[in-house]
């Protein structure tokens, strides 16, 4: 079971830290599985480490280390970082796209609507004799042109 | 030195033009967020994510 320790650094050397602390895990072959610097999360890397003996090995004597936070945090607390961004957010209105997916699939169409919540676009197939609005999941196109001309 | 994050795989790659982890060309310079994978098969992250190579990625790309 993995165990998550903030580790405290100068601002904006976040990935510096990350970075002598890989080389550090790999020299002594440490119990330290990953290291994430969040954006959202100025001045700290997130250390994911077997045990905090290992952490505090593979920090000891690095530059811009300023200290480890007190406790674990749990998975679930920096799990909102790694959340992958949804489809829709990538898509706006008038960008052109290709269906890749369902019964449309292979059409050329233009992006009409964007509903980030839901991840799903409305759009209009360019071939379609009369256009008729579409709803797709975000996820079912590709983007082929992104000049949002109409 | 260029730091590409791939669209499909969110690797980052350093001074190419195609995704050294999976062979995508779809790659940006839009990327936020930093995570190294360096045990993907004890890491919990990396299976959360789905990676099973070590290796820098971005947590969000643009
Ligand atoms: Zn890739």
């Amino acid at each position: 079971m993995s165990k998550y320790f903030a580790v405290k650094t100068t601002a904006n050397q976040e990935r510096v830290v990350a970075n002598l602390m890989e080389m550090t895990v790999k020299k002594y072959r440490l119990g330290v599985y990953s290291v994430l610097a969040p954006r959202e999360l100025k001045g700290y890397v997130i250390v994911e480490a077997e045990k905090m003996e290992d952490l505090l090995t593979a920090i000891r004597g690095l530059p811009h280390v300023k200290g480890v936070v007190k406790g674990e945090t749990a998975l679930a607390e920096i799990e909102h970082f790694l959340a992958p961004r949804k489809a829709a957010e990538q898509i706006k209105e008038g960008f052109k796209v290709e269906i890749v997916s369902g019964p449309f699939k292979g059409e050329l169409a233009v992006v009409k609507r964007v509903d980030e919540a839901k991840n799903e676009i409305t759009v209009e197939l360019i071939e379609a004799v009369v256009p008729i609005p579409v709803t797709v999941k975000a996820d079912h196109v590709r983007i082929v042109d992104k000049s949002e001309e109409v | 030195m260029t730091e590409l994050a791939c669209r499909k795989c969110k690797f980052i790659n350093i001074d190419s033009t195609v995704c050294k982890n999976c062979g995508s060309t779809e790659l940006t310079r839009e990327w936020y967020g930093y995570l190294i994978i360096i045990d993907p098969e004890k890491s919990e992250v990396a299976k959360k994510l789905g990676i099973k190579i070590p290796g820098k990625y971005a947590l969000k790309v643009g």
